[in-house]
């Protein structure tokens, strides 16, 4: 695959790459950073098991050494507009739990939110740079969410903030092996 | 009639419609209005209005379009510029809308020549915005989470109208809040930033007049970061003195961004800054030591940071940090020197050794103590004497000989390596050559030439020469393979003595000596000069030479300079060694002023004026002349003596003739009647008879009184009755002569006139004489003790005329001796007793007889007086002014024949007590 592209397109992805590495770099380290604010806030004990996110792809996968690029970058666009309808659902649960009481962690929520649509507007990059078309986000999108409850609601919240920290994980190590001249 | 009422009317409708509310609910209805309503023009683009009458005010008032005029804020525009479109429309254009100016109104003359406003119009005039340019961002981290950025723009030219900047930016899926600038239009920031996206950033201006957008610029936000600088600097040291490690911490995240950094440190007080090589803190850390620093010194620290790729900005310095490094070993001795004072004796020196103290990068601690060793090299058996010195000399008495001198500094952790001086019995080594100065900006370099041969170091004494105080020496140390050093502290316009020495393995060359100044002044004042010795022609000028202090250079030369009042200046420049010069080529007698000036290479002054006059006649002339001049004069008296001698018998015969003793002579004996109260003195005898040539008597009478006033006799009437009472007492000599009057001996108080009068008294009489056998006629002089007061010339004027009268009485004598000639009765006395004096030899042979008649010595005035007492003493004035009468001339013109005289004058003269022959 990279060997057959331009110089340019090159320059392009790896740009791509490392923006995206040092992306998911920082958002894991702010989604930490709000994981601990998160659990204060609603009042959850961090250690709390929560369960499987519905419509978020996990982040462990075995054989992950065996996946193709083009693959790699599909998993995390799917999982990363999951977590964009995710967040923006948990900023506006946010909003009208706590209203402007407690303006830093919406802001947190906000800047992460932000985050993740900057990497997935990497993702689809770095897919059109694959001479992939990008897949609709209508019709792989996650189902409507069901109405919980408040405390299920901030478990909920809890679970999507674990799975993207890992999910940031991933990815830098996704874009890495993308990044590598084959 | 009908037509002013009509007008009326008319105008009175227009400003009902102007004035008056309007009906559907307007404040106002107006007869018109304007299109375009308040337009915003291009500043430079052409414009049209419209100004368009409503039909009501047409019907009512008579009111057509082409009575429209149309006003710039009172200005009228000019008919040119409208155009009539139809009967209530009228149209007005401006080519260049920059003519334009607010408000643009349209007016109505009514035929009454009365002007309505209709309507006006705003006319706002601008431009477009430009689009904006230099579109640049940064990001600064505010604190640990916190980024804003902050673009800015060339706004472009002032568009004169309200323009709005937008700064915009986006990403390809979302689009950001716009961010409008408050209070300025070329910058805007941003707060909500997100890395790792290219975000595309650009401006829009926009006002009424268009839209501009800048180019965009599409940037990863991240890498247009200026982060904070390291937070939390400290410094500490190490175990190695030349270490001291830093931490700190950075502020912003690894998940943001990796750094990397600049590590920079001084010496405290030093303001230059080293820089720890780059490479060695590429790389992210939170520590680093600096290593290669000088034990035992304070360093200031300061670190800054950048994105470790290099893309963006690097951080503020860091707030300084300081750190000591420990202490080490004294890294070399301390140099050391003596100076030796033999003056007391010549076989005992006061050694006085000096060392400086170390530099604290080589003392590498604190010095806690000098250990000095001294050993007498010329003894071998001699002990070593040590001592602990803490300051930075130490005196000693040594014997004189030849001496090693060890000195070594120590701190807490060691001791220095031993600094020794050698100090010879006697400087017999070769001394440096060629030593010179040149003054380097604020140094003054000092160079020599090295000797032959190797020369371990040198010393460099220096000292500011004073006038009154000693030399301070100070000194330094130069290494042996140097041949110059730069002397620091070095002061301006000062005279400083600097000697170097060679210092040999095996002894101490002798020192050479030059003076330097660092930089050179003009003198700060000029010589006095004074005259040593001053002659005709030649003038020796001393001057002292100015103090060191005064002198701010060297002397170069002194320049004299000298003129005449008005003559020229002649300059004489002289060597500055010189404390005396002799001018040459004076005029003599003539008054010079001198000045001199004295010189550096900087510059001169002039020292204060002093003026000379040469003197008159040069040296030995005027014994030139004197003595050949008494030479001859003694000569001519020597000459003069030797011939008096050789002609005494002539010359006896003349001048000193035997005088007979008058009383032995045969009339003294038929004389018995000589008054006894009359002496005559010696001056009366040594006149013999008949030396006498001529005599003027004044016969007086008693009645010449009358010719006075009584005021002008009182004080003689007084005097007369004492006269009578003290005729006894007063000279016999008084009254003999012209000049002479008797002496009023009365000291009565009633005499206080007179006494004043006799203030004026002539006190000497002159006796004239004629010659003496053909001799010379002698005058005489003799003091008279007459107290008789002279007449005043006013007195004298004014006795003229009673003078005249008397004169007529004594003409009875004076005629018989020439008359009287009345023209010159004013000459004085004195002068008429010379004429008298050249009197012929005809009057001699009278004048003998009367001195044989009436006795003589004792002049026939005398006898006169006594005779004619009364009448005398009260014209005793008169007796000067008018005896001057008696003329040489008269007498010379009216000879008398020698056998008249004595008979015809003998009884006057000699009547009342006179002298009467026998």
């Amino acid at each position: 695959m990279a060997a057959t592209d331009s110089p340019s397109t090159a320059v392009r992805r790896r740009d791509l790459c490392s923006r995206g590495i040092r992306l998911a770099g920082k958002m894991r380290a702010d989604v930490i950073d709000l994981l601990d604010t998160y659990v204060e806030q609603q009042g959850l004990d961090a250690s709390a098991t929560v369960g499987v996110v519905e419509g978020v792809p996990l982040a462990a996968v075995e054989r992950w050494d065996e996946q193709t690029g083009t693959q790699r970058l599909l998993e995390n666009l799917v999982a990363y507009r999951a977590f964009r309808a995710l967040l923006a659902q948990m900023l506006e649960e946010q909003r009208e739990q706590l209203g402007e009481a407690d303006a830093g962690l919406g802001r947190a929520l906000a800047a992460v939110l932000l985050q993740v649509s900057a990497f997935a507007y990497h993702l689809e990059e770095l897919l059109q740079l694959e001479s992939r078309g990008i897949p609709s986000e209508e019709g792989d999108g996650p189902p409507p969410l069901p109405r919980l409850s408040l405390f299920e609601q901030k478990l909920r919240g809890l679970g999507v903030l674990r799975e993207l920290a890992q999910w940031a994980v991933r990815s830098a190590r996704d874009l890495r092996q993308l990044s590598k001249p084959s | 009639m009908f037509s002013r009422w009509s007008w009326v009317a008319c105008g009175f409708y227009l400003m009902l419609n102007i004035c008056s509310p309007d009906a559907s609910g307007g404040l106002v209805q107006s007869c018109g209005h304007i299109i375009p309503e308040s337009p915003v023009l291009a500043l430079g683009s052409n414009f049209t209005a419209l100004c368009i009458l409503n039909e009501s005010c047409l019907d009512f008032g008579n009111i057509y379009a082409n009575q429209i005029i149309w006003k710039i804020k009172n200005r009228v525009v000019p008919k040119e510029q409208y155009r009539e479109i139809n009967r209530t429309v009228s149209s007005v254009t401006f080519n260049d809308t920059s003519s334009l100016a607010t408000p643009l109104t349209c007016n109505i003359v009514a035929d009454g020549q009365i002007e309505q406003n209709i309507y006006g119009i705003t006319v706002t005039v601008g431009l477009a915005p430009e689009k904006p340019k230099n579109l640049s961002c940064i990001v600064h981290q505010i604190s640990r989470f916190t980024y804003v950025m902050t673009c800015t723009w060339n706004p472009g030219r002032h568009t004169f109208l309200d323009t709005e900047f937008r700064l915009r930016y986006s990403w390809p899926e979302e689009v950001f809040p716009d961010c409008i600038p408050k209070g300025v239009n070329n910058s805007c920031t941003v707060t909500d930033i997100q890395f790792f996206v290219n975000t595309e950033i650009w401006v829009e201006a926009a006002n009424a007049l268009g839209k501009a957008e800048s180019d965009p610029l599409v940037v990863d936000p991240i890498d247009i970061v200026k982060p904070l600088s390291p937070q939390n600097v400290s410094v500490s040291s190490g175990i190695l003195p030349t270490v001291l490690k830093l931490t700190w911490e950075n502020w912003i995240s690894d998940a943001v961004m990796t750094l990397k950094f600049n590590i920079r440190y001084r010496v405290t007080g030093d303001t230059s800054w080293m820089e720890v090589p780059s490479e060695d803190t590429a790389s992210p850390r939170t520590s680093f030591s600096v290593q290669g620093l000088r034990p035992y010194t304070e360093y200031a620290f300061s670190i800054r940071c950048m994105k470790e790729d290099g893309v963006g900005y690097w951080s503020d310095w860091s707030e300084e940090k300081t750190g000591i490094t420990t202490e080490d070993e004294p890294s070399k001795g301390p140099p050391i020197w003596r100076i030796i004072d033999a003056s007391h004796s010549p076989a005992l020196w006061t050694v006085h050794l000096m060392w400086k103290a170390l530099k604290p990068f080589e003392a590498n601690g604190v010095i806690l103590q000098y250990e000095v060793t001294v050993r007498d090299k010329s003894s071998l058996a001699s002990p070593l004497k040590k001592y602990n010195v803490t300051s930075t000399n130490h005196t000693l008495q040594l014997p004189k000989g030849t001496y090693e001198v060890t000195l070594i500094a120590r701190n807490s952790v060691g001791a220095s390596p031993p600094s020794v001086l050698l100090i010879p019995e006697s400087n017999s080594k070769a001394p440096v050559k060629n030593l010179r100065t040149l003054p380097k900006h604020d140094k003054l370099w000092v160079g020599w030439t090295a000797p032959n041969s190797y020369v371990l170091k040198y010393v460099i004494e220096w000292c500011l020469v004073s006038s009154n105080s000693d030399c301070t020496i100070e000194w330094q140390i130069a290494l042996g393979d140097v041949q110059g050093i730069d002397l620091k502290g070095i002061k301006p316009f000062k005279c400083y003595l600097i000697t170097v020495y060679p210092l040999y393995a095996d002894g101490q060359g002798s020192g050479e000596s030059v003076k330097a100044y660092l930089k050179q002044d003009r003198p700060s004042k000029g010589p006095t000069v004074q005259t040593k010795k001053v002659g005709k022609a030649e003038a020796v000028l001393t001057w002292n030479h100015l103090t060191v202090e005064e002198q701010n250079g060297f002397i170069r030369n002194y320049t004299i300079l000298y003129k005449t009042i008005d003559g020229n200046e002649t300059v004489v420049t002289v060597d500055p060694s010189k404390t005396e010069y002799t001018l040459s080529s004076l005029t003599s007698d003539t008054l010079y002023t001198v000045r001199m000036m004295a010189s550096t290479d900087n510059g001169s002054r002039t020292g204060p004026d002093f003026t000379f006059t040469t003197q008159k006649f040069g040296k030995g002339e005027i014994e030139a002349i004197v003595v050949p001049v008494c030479l001859a004069f003694l000569l001519i008296v020597l000459l003069g003596v030797l011939f008096c001698f050789n002609k005494r018998d002539l010359i006896k015969k003349h001048i000193w003739p035997i005088v007979p003793d008058p009383s032995k002579s045969n009339i003294a004996q038929w004389s018995p009647q000589v008054p006894a109260k009359h002496n005559f003195n010696s001056k009366n005898q040594m006149y013999p008879e008949g030396s006498f040539t001529d005599v003027s008597v004044v016969e007086i009478e008693a009645d010449d009184k009358k010719s006075f006033s009584e005021q002008d006799l009182k004080p003689f009437d007084l005097l007369k009755k004492e006269k009578s009472t003290s005729e006894g007492h007063s000279s016999g000599i008084g009254g003999s002569s012209c000049m002479s009057s008797p002496r009023q001996s009365v000291s009565d108080s009633d005499e206080g006139e007179t006494t004043q009068n006799t203030s004026s008294t002539v006190q000497y009489s002159t006796v004239v004489l004629n010659g003496y056998r053909d001799q010379t006629p002698v005058q005489v002089f003799s003091r008279s003790e007459s107290t008789q007061p002279l007449l005043d010339s006013e007195e004298r004027s004014e006795d003229h005329a009673g003078g005249a009268d008397s004169a007529a009485q004594r003409q009875q004598y004076f005629r018989q001796n020439g008359g009287q000639d009345e023209n010159n009765i004013d000459r004085s006395c004195f002068e008429r007793a010379k004429q008298i004096t050249h009197g012929n030899e005809g009057d001699l042979v009278g004048f003998v007889q009367l001195q044989v008649s009436g006795q003589s010595s004792q002049p026939l005035g005398l006898g006169m007086a006594k005779n004619t007492q009364e009448a005398a003493l009260s014209n005793i004035s008169q007796t000067c002014t008018e005896g001057q009468t008696v003329r040489p001339e008269t007498v010379e013109e009216n000879p008398l024949p020698v056998d008249d005289m004595p008979k015809s004058y003998l009884p006057q003269t000699v009547r009342q007590g006179g002298y009467m022959p026998q």
